[in-house]
């Protein structure tokens, strides 16, 4: 009777010992720069509110689907949940998502606001802009300068300049990342837009293997020729070593790797690299979006302090301490704000590629369209596979997946 | 109620909690998947099976780890097999090559795999790196970033982590063997070809299939190597069955067909494993 009494004793206390011990907010978070400021950020709110926070830290890979599962599931694990903004669609579907109560206001940037609104651009807004990632073009200005050239504002320029400072330098003149899925396919929209092929009509339905998309595969092989050898294994980790070693001399390439560039301690290319918008073709060219949303899942049992944490981390103060923290802004205000300027010197280059920036396509299944896209591109890239097959054959998938999620 | 019935009864209390353990955590999830697998949006379906023969990315992924699977467990077994005959033979350092031979096995397969991706980086690794101060042109020596080489270069990971494994069942093995008649044909004087070939071979054969048997089920189940050396590319170069199953389940949150594969490839590997295991009986 004795052992049944202490046994009931320890279960009550620990019970006791975790109602007093939990946390205020849950927030699962990017394992990473971004997600890093977000974390400082949460631990300073719940110290001024005397509160605790408990920061849950997954990586890229995991994130996505830790947070779907507490969201078809409806366990409400987290009270704010950060996303890559092509989750948004999944992630927000049936409901999974609580609506904001307030309108942001106008200092967000319109590109980042659409993307937290559904339907797209136009509908409720069920999350906010943490961070404003936007794509931009890395070049070597030293080396262009060199050769009379100026940063490339066409691709038709860009494979100029690969092959002649290439030559000239005995280096790559670019370097591109064409791993299979989201790789390949995040440095290749800017090339597929630039030459006015779009991946679905009016009505929704594939369009891939359009006479301008061929054309955009073609160039991008034609690129590959002044790339690295084994680019078609490359991430945005091998792309940026190329950089900073120097042996590269141009890419696409994300605002997180701006300051490893100018960081004596990791480059060979301080002052060097040039951030300028993307290159034309036939379109005017334009970045992909890839900023970073705060959202609450609808089975939250804490939504309004949800709510304060959301609107106070995303108001102009906070975001100007996450810039400091590395963060690329979501707020107008802060990219114009004076000392941040002189601090990071492609501030506007960021905010120009953020204002025309255009997101992967707003569906539910772009994980797995963006799938079977990246292993045809790849296969192109290999050279095992025609551009006229390899999007012939992604169309076939991208059609058939489409059907299956009607 | 029986004798036997009765008899039974006071040990039912001490299983109950590990069977019902066993019920809610492999029973009821293993049920629960067979239901996934068979509904669809309309109710009751047969689609995640039939889309399994039509599903021309998920067959190359099954032909690719079949692929995968018999060279690397080729390798690995030869490799194994001859680093086992070899130490057994040693009169001394047993113990030393033994710990020597096993350290990659002790390493968790997602460091082992972050670090041959770097030896594998064509320009910055430093096995082209080694290549190229020997004298060698490595502009086309692209590893895991080539269509041709992925497959290959995935497997050498597989082999310099794996072997040792078999090299420890095998050497058990030979450890186990009665020495009567190795010392007998010894006398007799057999080669050592011959004393391999006729004695220790047929003796050693339950080991040889045991360690096939445990090796190859690993194989075919072969994920976070490749997650990190390649993530199945270039192109689909890499792509193995539970790559392709774990991207269906939790980056496409298609559950059921993600489990009529798993269950393909439950069924492929029971058919393989009782073959092998008929084959260890008639062996014995």
């Amino acid at each position: 009777m004795r052992a049944w009494v202490s046994a009931a004793a320890v279960v009550l206390l620990a019970a006791c010992g975790r109602t007093a011990s939990s946390p205020a907010l849950t927030i699962a978070i990017n394992a990473g720069v971004e997600g890093d400021a977000l974390k400082t950020a949460a631990n300073e709110w719940a110290e001024r509110n005397g509160t605790r926070v408990e920061i849950v830290e997954l990586p890229y890979a995991n994130l996505f689907e830790k947070e779907l599962l507490d969201l078809e599931s409806r366990t409400g694990a987290y009270d704010v949940i950060m996303m890559d903004d092509p989750w948004f669609p999944r992630l927000v579907d049936k409901g999974n998502l609580a609506p904001l109560e307030r309108q942001p206001d106008e200092d967000f940037l319109t590109s980042c606001l659409d993307v937290c609104r559904e339907p797209y651009r136009t509908g409720t807004f069920y999350a906010l802009p943490y961070v404003g990632n936007s794509q931009l073009f890395f070049c070597r200005k030293d080396l262009l300068d060199k050769q009379g050239l100026g940063p490339p504002a066409t691709w038709d320029e860009v494979l100029g300049a690969a092959k002649k400072v290439g030559a000239a330098e005995k280096m790559y003149g670019y370097v591109m990342r064409a791993a299979p899925g989201n790789a390949v396919v995040t440095d290749f929209m800017p090339l597929y837009w630039a030459f006015g092929a779009e991946m679905f009509d009016g009505n929704g339905q594939p369009v891939v293997a359009s006479k301008e998309a061929i054309e955009s595969v073609r160039f991008m092989l034609e690129l590959g020729k002044y790339s690295p050898p084994g680019y078609t294994g490359f991430n945005a980790d091998e792309v940026s070593a190329h950089l900073l070693q120097s042996t590269a001399a141009m890419s696409i390439n994300w605002p997180a790797w701006i300051a490893a560039m100018d960081d004596p301690a990791r480059s060979k290319v301080v002052g060097k690299i040039a951030f300028t918008q993307m290159p034309s073709a036939r379109r005017k060219g334009v970045a992909e979006l890839g900023a970073w949303l705060l959202a609450i899942p609808g089975a939250s049992r804490n939504k309004v302090r949800a709510m304060e944490f959301l609107i106070w981390a995303t108001a102009a103060a906070q975001m100007r301490q996450a810039a400091l923290r590395g963060n690329p802004p979501t707020r107008r205000s802060v990219f114009m704000d004076a000392a941040l300027r002189a601090r990071f010197r492609a501030f506007p280059a960021q905010l120009a590629s953020l204002e025309t920036a255009r997101p992967r396509p707003r569906t539910p299944q772009w994980n797995e369209i963006e799938n079977a896209f990246g292993i045809y591109l790849s296969q192109a890239n290999a050279g095992s596979i025609s551009p006229e097959d390899a999007l012939a054959r992604a169309e076939q998938e991208i059609a058939a997946i489409v059907r299956r999620g009607k | 109620m029986t004798a036997t019935m009765r008899r039974a009864w006071p040990g039912v209390p001490w299983v109950a909690p590990a069977v019902l353990l066993l019920l809610a955590l492999s029973i009821y999830p293993l049920i629960y998947s067979v239901k996934v697998s068979l509904t669809g949006p309309g109710g009751f379906t047969l689609a995640n099976y039939t889309r399994l023969a039509q599903d021309q990315l998920f067959l190359r992924a099954l032909l690719q780890t079949l692929a995968y699977t018999a060279v690397a467990l080729a390798i690995e077994f030869a490799l194994g097999l001859v680093l086992a005959l070899l130490v057994d033979s040693l009169v001394h350092g047993r113990a030393f090559f033994r710990a020597g031979l096993l350290a990659p096995m002790l390493l968790p397969p997602v460091v082992v795999a972050v670090i041959w991706r770097l030896i594998y980086n064509p320009q910055f690794g430093v096995l082209n790196g080694t290549l190229r101060t020997a004298g060698f042109d490595t502009s086309r020596l692209t590893w895991t970033s080539g269509e041709q080489s992925a497959l290959l270069s995935v497997i050498l990971v597989d082999v310099w982590e794996w072997t040792p494994f078999l090299f420890l069942l095998l050497s058990a093995g030979l450890q186990a063997l009665p020495q009567e008649p190795i010392e007998a044909a010894r006398m007799d004087g057999a080669t050592g070809w011959q004393m391999f070939r006729d004695i220790v071979a047929p003796l050693l054969k339950p080991a040889m299939m045991l360690a096939i048997l445990l090796r190859s089920m690993d194989l075919v189940r072969i994920f976070d190597q490749i997650f990190i050396l390649t993530q199945g590319g270039p192109g689909f170069a890499t792509e193995t069955m539970s790559l392709y199953i774990y991207r269906t389940a939790f980056r496409f949150f298609n559950f059921g067909y993600a489990a009529a594969m798993s269950f393909l490839g439950l069924a492929l590997t029971v058919v393989f494993a009782r073959s092998l295991v008929k084959l260890m009986r008639t062996a014995r």
